[in-house]
């Protein structure tokens, strides 16, 4: 599959129905393509609204490869803006989060309002009247919209909508966001980030993944109780499924498996959750607040960088093609202070570089991605589960917990996008 | 005051702890704790981060410290097997009495782990730590270790190890 340098990358040839090439993983001229089509052309997660709740609020973040930061202006919507000076460049806002007036570039100091309109420049004698200070605002990411809070942007002035790339799997943040029995959830904890010797699709499919529970996570099945026991005994008893949702975003619904209600919060004493569920039912009805009390959040990825990882929301942020970083923050319910503290244990049991779940993941994904340097070798294999997997009334493939139905799903529509012009 | 015998026994616990944590000598590191111990390490450098309202790393109870303890022991902690080489020079060393009479001991650290689980690579870790030490049955034990990382809230590679 060697070509030569220039030639555009076949995606088509590079992933087929039932297995992907390796040099997906490890070719950085496809990582270069995966930035322009994916990235900074397609819809991508930035920050939750939550974590901007006043005018003036912001937080720096990638967007791709490009330095961004979504703030919150004095009208108190959200903007996008990226994060360079338009007269040489410089990065204005060095800060990860905090509160602005305004965002003066420390180089010569020319100065932007929060909406990224310049306000003034120092010496102007130097311009004539034909300097234009309206057309040397910060650029702006050309499309933005959110879902329940959830911000996502697009560099591209033209595409599909949010409300499309979406489609479906609105239900999924739906899911997550309905355990309040406000219905808003608040990012307030901050992140935690981990680093990742991996190419960047290794989380999402990672995370996606029910095949690799119980043997990566070995020592924490031996050690303690937890909700994914049910999924790492006999094949015929597993009950829980993996969806594909469309548009590349993929779920893995452990519910089916569970014996009982917040089994998926690690089970709940009824002192902790009486007065709780009694808000959700007034909130809901009765039946709808049981089903998502009993189903509990998703867990999802939203293509191509948000992962809803059931009490978690995470962000794959790509670095290289041998290098990603994996972000995680407790999802808050509002309304129900008393679960954070827990929510905060639970987070730190299963995310982040000192846990006990993704420590393992990403020392496999690193062992994973120094595998496939062996280029000898081509193809990775897809196929499990395409001999009993089976279409849903609301026309989703559904199957076993531990089929690649779903790594099928995201592969797919990856080809889509990278193969359209 | 601190006596200097007193100087002397926190001075050399912490070269024990650190001595234990570089070995992976798990089962004697666990049976430095108290019961009631409490190892925090934040994910922020800021000194107002408050456990219960921001993420941490780690912030175990005497129970998550055994289960952290259980599973680099089953041999199936594949971020620590084989576990990291690791030497690390504990220093700086000030020592307060609390109220309660346990001993505070502030300290800075520098860690060299050379992780051997996919490539070998050379991670330098630095920060500061606060220990507090109580006597039960004679001998100090730690019933709180903090440890603020410079770097707590970059991108992180594995930190499974004892730090």
């Amino acid at each position: 599959m060697s070509r030569e340098s220039g030639a555009p990358v076949r995606y088509d040839a590079l992933v087929r129905d039932d297995r992907i090439h390796a040099s997906l993983y490890t070719d950085p001229r496809i990582f270069a393509d995966e930035m322009e089509r994916i990235f900074h052309r397609g819809w991508v997660f930035v920050g939750h609204e939550s974590e901007v709740p006043r005018a003036g609020d912001f937080i720096t973040r990638p967007l791709g490869m490009q330095p961004a930061i979504m703030v919150r202006g004095s009208d108190g919507h959200v903007s996008v803006l990226l994060n360079r000076c338009m007269h040489r460049g410089t990065m204005v806002c060095a800060a990860e989060r905090g509160t602005a007036r305004t965002f003066a570039c420390p180089y010569h100091g020319w100065t932007y309002d929060l909406n990224g309109d310049l306000l003034g420049v120092p010496y102007p004698g130097g311009y004539d009247a034909s300097f234009d200070k309206s057309a040397r605002g910060l650029a702006r990411a050309p499309r933005l919209a959110s879902y329940r809070g959830f911000v996502f942007a697009s560099l591209s002035p033209a595409g599909i909508t949010l409300e499309e790339h979406l489609g479906k799997a609105v239900k999924l943040i739906d899911r997550s966001c309905d355990l309040s029995p406000e219905g808003d959830i608040e990012l307030t904890a901050g992140w935690v980030k981990h680093r990742c010797a991996a190419n960047w699709k290794t989380l999402p499919e990672n995370d996606s993944d029910g095949y690799h529970l119980g043997f990566v996570h070995r020592a924490l099945f031996n050690t303690v109780r937890s909700q994914y026991q049910s999924v790492v005994g006999d094949e015929r008893t597993i009950k829980a499924v993996v969806r594909d949702w469309g548009g590349g975003h993929i779920e893995i619904d452990w519910s089916p498996g569970y014996q009982g209600r917040f089994e998926w919060f690690g089970g709940a004493p009824e002192s902790l959750v009486a007065d709780y569920v009694g808000r959700m039912e007034r909130r809901y009805g009765s039946a709808r607040a049981q089903q998502l009390i009993f189903e509990g959040p998703a867990h999802a990825l939203i293509f191509p960088n948000l992962f809803l990882g059931e009490t978690n929301v995470a962000i794959v942020q790509p670095i290289s093609v041998d290098e990603c970083v994996h972000w995680h923050t407790p999802i808050f319910w509002k309304g129900v202070p008393e679960f954070n503290s827990r929510l905060l244990r639970q987070s730190e049991a299963g995310m982040g570089p000192a846990s006990f779940l993704m420590p393992e993941d990403l020392a496999i994904a690193a062992r994973n991605h120094a595998g496939l340097q062996a280029q000898h070798v081509e193809w990775l294999e897809l196929s499990r589960g395409l001999n009993r997997e089976t279409m849903d009334a609301e026309g989703r493939l559904v199957s076993h917990v531990t089929d690649e139905t779903i790594n099928r799903a995201l592969w797919k529509h990856y080809r889509t996008v990278m193969t359209s012009a | 005051m601190l006596s200097d015998p007193e100087r002397q026994a926190v001075t050399h616990f912490l070269h024990m702890e650190a001595r234990l944590a570089d070995e992976a000598r798990y089962a004697e590191w666990l049976a430095l704790w108290t019961d009631d111990g409490v190892y925090w390490v934040p994910a922020t450098t800021d000194p107002g981060a408050d456990p219960e309202k921001h993420l941490s790393h780690i912030y175990d109870n005497r129970g998550r410290i055994e289960t952290r303890v259980k599973m680099l022991q089953s041999g199936f902690r594949y971020s620590q097997e084989p576990a990291s080489l690791m030497r690390r020079l504990v220093s700086n060393i000030e020592i307060d009495r609390a109220e309660n009479g346990e001993l505070v001991a502030h300290s800075n650290f520098i860690l060299a782990e050379l992780s051997v689980q996919a490539k070998h690579e050379m991670h330098w870790w630095v920060g500061r730590m606060t220990h507090r030490l109580r006597r039960v049955d004679g001998a100090l034990k730690m019933c709180a270790k903090k440890v603020v990382l410079v770097n707590a809230a970059e991108p992180l590679p594995n930190l499974t190890f004892l730090l």
